[in-house]
This record gives structure tokens, sequence and C-alpha cells, in this order.
């Protein structure tokens, strides 16, 4: 248990894993310790890059000084984003669109979401009006409305399908079968639906939903896309999956469900973190560390009645100071000012020079201004900034 | 009253780990049997509880869960409650005395050998309540207790005791044998002493007191050892799982803390000390293309991945990690007729991930696995310690 690594990754989120298999390719020993499943398994799986704008690149050069994306240089963002594509190909759940151009998909409600990397399976999302939509619903399923949709969209009807359980996740397990997937693709053809494009709420299988997709295309030559769905969702999932086993097919070691417990430090460096255990401490050591724990949700900063902290490490945390400042009026208005909260970085992803810690490494919407939820760049950012700190920390190690 | 639940922000991660959830509709997953009823059964109102004996405790709910709710021990806790108010079937009385039962066979071994394989006597079993679409392990009469109960030399400095658990003993003794004769061959003093089940199938079977008493028996006999200087290794994780977590959780036993800081997971130990430099070990090659399956209570653990660790010294091996899937055989979970289409499902899903591998065999540390996974696969499946010792061998003088 007592292993050295290379690079000790806290946080097994997008940044986390993003970061931990660019090392990896890069023939270093790595290992992330992770306190759960990240909020990626609970993502629309489409990859933010900067919405509220067509072009995500001309957006970013143009954000506010201090945010993140800041710190990455235009090339890197996008080399970053390609080496993402590679690695979703690998695991059989390409992604289509660009980092150039971003795109609308159609979400539950029925009203359109900027985004710009999608899934195979959510390919044909965009809805060029006037177009036939057929939408097809599970009997049971709970949190996907069809009535929404159809409200919205102009051109449309809707079948409901008996899958024999009501849960997404569920009928996804069913959608691995093919006996189950012929049943469905014959009920389809009886449908009578006519031309135009058939959509589901995101269902179509937990591992395979590549080959169930094209299976279920060859079966009833329609042209299927998804809506991504309220938590569980599908595709979040299956992004997870991906990345966690693209990261233990390089050889990165896992330390799943375990909490940090105390870290330790000699002057500026970090020797180590132990985990929480039952019985005997578990020490994981590294050369260097890269902390990808997130911001509120995913418990990488914690806010107390008038302040913030950060959780591993109690590095300082940037936040407005008053609390009276923190949230707008408004609770569904963008761009509270708390979404500020985080670790101010330098253009190496190092923790600012007044904490000094060499060998840290910071990564994703633990950094101070991402304001992801403002911008909509929660996973661009996460690819971007996991990207770069780890070639960061690379140059760090050799 | 355990307080963990108000730790749920219900993201339904637990959800998406679930096993049973994916495959059986009467099932409402972790967060539902969990926390979310527990908010009910606080001020002794009555919830809706009979769903929560479908819960196989996998405990992957657990690992996944970023917040410390525990679904999984949150759903134990009700499930022995369960056991206390409800008659408990004969087949539960059964495996919670799975020991007992071992002990028995395991005289008349080679006679219950070929009675099980009567078709009449399969009836009786499968009327009993005990499901009939995996071939039982075969008994053997001689079993790790009835050879050689210690080995290495009394001088050796380090001196370890091996629990070995019931299906080693009982099933399979020469993996057994295998593995206290690589220790006694690394210089290790070997004790094997007496030792009662760990108490999993008894917990897993609603009945807290016997597992209570079994764990008080081995913890007694656990700690004269550990006071003696020796450390506890064990090869089955869900014993292990047992051992370290719920000796001094679910069941309070006093030396619960001393155990769990004493004991290691085989391959954990080996690393251990290679790492300290006690032990320098000579690999050989072992020519294998391996599907290793990751058992889910070895996730639990929270020690990572070991035995993946440890076999990168060996040459030749090619391993594919798999950690995605559960076998769902969960002990004597399976070998129950109602949740006999559960665990079949389940199997399936998890074997094909196996075959697809390609691999020449599946390697698990449990033993349970491996006989769910190499029958519904067809698939031979093989502990890795066996294949340390086919690496070792020629090197210890085995």
């Amino acid at each position: 248990m007592n292993g050295t690594y290379d690079a000790v990754v806290i946080g097994g989120g997008m940044s986390g894993l993003t970061a931990a298999i660019t090392l990896c390719n890069a023939g270093k020993t790595v290992s992330v310790i992770s306190k759960g499943d990240p909020v990626c398994c609970l993502s629309t799986g489409c990859i933010d890059v900067l919405n509220g704008t067509e072009r995500p690149l001309k957006g970013i050069s143009e954000l506010p000084f201090g945010h993140p994306y800041g710190f990455v240089a235009e090339d890197l963002i996008i080399e970053a984003h390609e080496h993402f594509l590679k690695i979703v190909a690998e695991g059989k759940i390409p992604y289509t669109g660009s980092i150039h151009e971003n795109r609308q998909i159609i979400t539950p409600l029925g009203t359109k979401k900027t985004t710009c990397l999608v899934p195979k399976t959510m390919e044909y999302s965009e809805y060029d009006g006037g177009d036939y939509v057929h939408v097809i619903s599970f009997k049971g399923l709970k949190d996907f409305y069809p009535t929404y949709i159809m409200m919205r969209l102009e051109n449309t009807g809707c079948s409901v399908f008996d899958a024999g359980i009501s849960s997404t996740i569920g009928i996804a397990e069913q959608f691995e079968d093919e006996h189950f997937r012929q049943t469905f693709a014959d009920w389809i053809l009886r449908q009578n639906i006519p031309d135009g494009k058939i959509t589901l709420p995101a269902v179509l299988g937990i591992r395979s939903s590549l080959s169930i997709y094209d299976d279920l295309s060859r079966r009833t030559g329609r042209i299927f896309f998804e809506i991504p769905t309220l938590p569980p969702s599908l595709p979040g999932i299956r992004l997870f999956n991906c990345l966690k086993n693209a990261l233990i097919a390089r050889g990165g070691q896992l330390y799943w469900g375990s909490e940090i417990a105390s870290v330790e430090k000699l002057g500026t460096i970090i020797e180590g973190v132990t985990l929480k255990n039952p019985g005997r401490v578990a020490r994981v050591q590294g050369k260097a560390f890269i902390l990808a724990t997130g911001s509120f949700i995913s418990g990488g900063l914690f806010a107390g009645m008038d302040t913030v902290h950060e959780t591993v490490l109690d590095l300082p945390v940037y936040y407005p100071e008053n609390r009276k400042f923190w949230f707008k009026e408004d609770f569904f208005s963008r761009g509270h000012e708390i979404e500020k909260a985080g670790v101010e970085v330098d253009a190496s992803f190092r923790p600012m020079a007044d904490v000094a810690f060499k060998n840290l490494f910071l990564c994703g919407s633990i950094i101070a201004r991402s304001e992801v939820m403002k911008y909509g760049c929660g996973h661009g950012l996460a690819i971007a900034t996991g990207y770069a700190a780890a070639r960061s920390c690379e140059g760090f190690i050799k | 009253m355990n307080f963990d639940f108000q730790h749920c922000i219900r993201c339904t991660v637990c959800l998406e780990n679930c096993p049973v959830f994916r495959v059986n509709p009467d099932f409402p997953g972790p967060k539902q049997s969990g926390p979310d009823s527990q908010r009910f059964r606080f001020d002794g109102e009555t919830s809706v509880d009979q769903w929560i004996v479908l819960c196989s405790q996998c405990k992957r709910c657990e690992v996944a869960c970023p917040y410390g709710a525990n679904p999984a021990d949150i759903i134990l806790r009700e499930q022995l409650d369960y056991g206390r108010k409800h008659c408990r079937s004969l087949v539960n009385r059964l495996f919670s005395n799975v020991y007992l039962l071992g002990k028995l066979i395991s005289l008349i071994a080679p006679i219950v050998n070929k009675l099980i394989s009567i078709k009449f006597i399969r009836r009786i079993m499968i009327f009993s309540g005990i499901s009939d679409y995996l071939v039982l392990p075969k008994y053997r009469f001689h079993t790790i207790k009835r050879s050689w109960p210690w080995k290495g030399s009394r001088k050796s400095k380090r001196r370890v005791v091996f629990f070995y658990g019931c299906y080693l003993n009982y099933n399979r003794p020469d993996i057994g044998r295998k593995i206290r004769d690589l220790f006694s061959s690394m210089g290790f003093r070997v004790v094997l002493p007496r030792q009662v089940c760990c108490g999993l199938p008894a917990l897993g079977n609603g009945d807290s007191a016997t597992a209570r008493r079994m764990a008080k028996r081995n913890a007694s006999i656990l700690v004269k050892y550990i006071d003696k200087g020796y450390d506890v290794v064990y090869s089955c994780t869900s014993c292990g799982l047992m051992m370290t977590k719920g000796y001094q959780g679910i069941l309070e036993i006093e030396s619960g803390k001393k155990i769990a800081e004493n004991t290691y997971n085989i391959h954990e130990y080996l690393l251990k000390l290679i790492d300290e430099g006690f032990l320098d070990l000579e690999f050989k090659a072992v020519e294998a293309k391996i599907a290793y399956h990751i058992p889910c209570h070895l996730r639990a653990l929270g020690i990572g991945y070991p035995a993946v660790m440890l076999f990168k010294h060996i040459p030749g091996l090619e391993i594919n990690v798999l950690d995605d899937s559960c076998c769902g055989l969960a002990g004597t979970y399976g070998f129950r007729k109602k949740n006999q289409e559960t665990s079949y499902k389940l199997g399936v899903i998890a074997s094909k991930a196996l075959k697809e591998t390609g691999a020449d065999f599946i390697m698990a540390d449990c033993g349970a696995c491996r006989l769910q996974l190499s029958q519904l696969s067809g698939m031979p499946a093989r502990d890795p310690a066996e294949i340390l010792f086919d690496s070792l061998k020629s090197t210890m003088n085995l």
C-alpha cells in the first residue's frame, strides 16, 4: 500500500482524470484518489467549452482577466480537446463536433442548450425548425415528459414503449440485450412514424452505446438522437467510465471511495497523503500532486457562514469577502459572486506564491474565478486545465 | 442511531452504481432503500421495507457515494432489523451457518459431492430455496485446517497468521496450501490457527447474533497472535472487508480496531515488504493474457488494486482490469432461489465483458466471483495467488 508514484491526482472527475491520463501517456506512474464518483456522472455528458457565443475560442479570448482559461494557450486548449476526442473514440463513445464551433441540442424541457462536443448518439440533436421530430418515451419513466418537448417544438409526435422497467438505467441495461433491441426496432417499424428524426431519452445502453445506436439505426433505417436526462444520466456515466477505464488501461492506480485524512509536508514540498481507512493508515506518496477536487458541489471547497475554505490542503481561498455579496437576489440568474471562489494559481497552475507548494498543481473548477455556471464551461475548462496542469507537472517531475 | 443518511443530497450516484437496480425492477435502489427511507425509520414510523432484502451488499454504492452517506451500511442495519422482526427462511438459516455446513460436509465430502449431482437431491435443494443455475462447488475432505497448521522457522523475523476463509478451506484447500508454502519459502513463519467463518454470510442472511459470535471467536484468536507480533493476512477480499470494516463497525467488536490495523490483503502485504526492502523476489515470466475481474469488496476495502501493482513485476503477463461489473453472486445471495434471476443476469453481463477481452482466463480474488464467472463464461478462473505461485515457484524451490 505504501505506493510511491510520479504523480498523485486528488479528485477523480473530468479534470483529474484528464490530467492523470495525460501523465500516463507521458510514461509517468500515476494514482488517482477519489472520495467517490464525480459530478461528471450526473452531467449531460456534453462538453461545454464556452456557451453564450457561437465561437468558443473567440469567446475565451474575450473572457475577463483572471479567468483560468487565460492560463492555457489557445493551441493547448485545442490540443487538449483533440486529446479528449481521441480518448473517447478509443473508448468507443466517439464525440462529434469541433472546438471552433458551438452547437445547440434539445433538452428534456424542449428548450435548446448550447454546447460544443456531443456524443455521437446526440449528433442529430440540432433542431433546424419545421422538420418532423418523433419523441419516444418509456412506460412509467419518471423525469422525462414528452409533452414538454412537444409544446416547444413545432412538428412533433409521440409514442410510448413498455420496456418492463421504468428507470433510465434499467432501460439502458435492456438495450444492451440484442433481443430487446430487435423487439424495440420491430415496434418502431409498426408505429408508422412520418419521415423525420426519432428522439428518445438517453437510454441507449451503458457500456456499448455506440454499437447499440448503430444497430438501431440499421434495424429501422431511421435517424435517432438521444436527449440527455436528469440524473442518473447515462451519457455522464458512459463518459466517466470511458475516462476511468482509459486510465486503468494505461496502468493508473485507483484509490476509490477514499478520503484524505492528512497531508505530509516537508517545507514547500508535499511528500505524501494518508487515506482514511478503517484500520491502518494508508499512505500514498508522490513526487508531484495534482489537486482536482472541484468546487462546492464536489466538496473541494466548503462554505461556512462567512468564510470559504479548501478542504484537502487548507490552501488560501479567494472569495468575495462579505456574505451579502455572495448571491444575487434571483436564484436562477447567472453569475452569483460566490462562484468566483477558488484557489488562485499562477501560469504554471501552482497555487499563488505565498503558499508555494512547489510540487502541487491545480486544475478544474477549484481554480478561482472559473465561474463555470456563468460561462457554461464546466467540462471544457476541466479538459483544458487538466491537460495543461499535467503538462506543467510533467515538466516538474522531469 | 446512525445519522449518515443526513449527508445524502440525492444525487443518484449510488443508483448509477447499483447492480441489482439495473436488472431487478422490484428494487428501488440504494438511495430509496437507504438514506431516503431512513428518514421515516427515524421516528419509529414503519417504512415499506420488504425490498430491503433485495440488496446484495456489494458496497458499490458506498464506494461511489461522494458525500459519505454510506447507503450500504444503512441498508445492512435495516436488513438485520428485518431479520430480527421476521421469521427467517430455512435457506437464510442454512446460509448463515455456511461455516458449520462446510465443516459437516467436508467430513463426508466425497459422498456429498456425489449426492449433489443427483437430480432428486437437486430438486429437494431447489424446494428448500437454493438456486439451481450454478453447479455447486465441490467440497474437499483434506481441508486446510486438517493439514499442517504452521510452517517456517520459529525464529523468522516475519510472522504471519493466514486467515484462509471458508471457501479456500472447504472448497479450494490447494490454493490455501500454495499461499502457505509461498510465505514459508519467503522466510516467514506462517501459522494457520483455529478460526471460524468471518461472519459475513451470517450478516448477509440477517443473523447478527451468529455473525457477532463468529467475529468474537476470531477476534480472540487473532488478537492473541497480533499481541505476539504476528501480522494477519487474508486472501478472500470479503473476509478482509469483514475483518477490517465490519468487526469494528457494525459488529462493534472491542478489539476490532486492533485487528483492522494489523490485517493485510496478501498482495498488499507483499508490496509492503518489497517497499520496505524486506523481500527481494525474483519473478519468472508467466506468459498469459488475463482478464482481471475486480471483486466489489476489493474496491470497498479502499486499498487500490494491489494485485495489479504487484503483477507489474511479472514479465509476460498481459492484464485487462475490469472493475465496472459486479459478478452478481455476492456470496450466498445468488444461491438463494429468490435472487436467482438477478444474479444470473448480472453474471451474464459481467462474463460477457470478460469474454470480450479475449483473455486466456479470468482472475479474481474472490472465490464466489470465480465460481459464478467461470461457469457463466466457460472460461477458467484463477486466484491471483496461483499466478504468483506460478511465477515464483522455480526461483523459490516450491
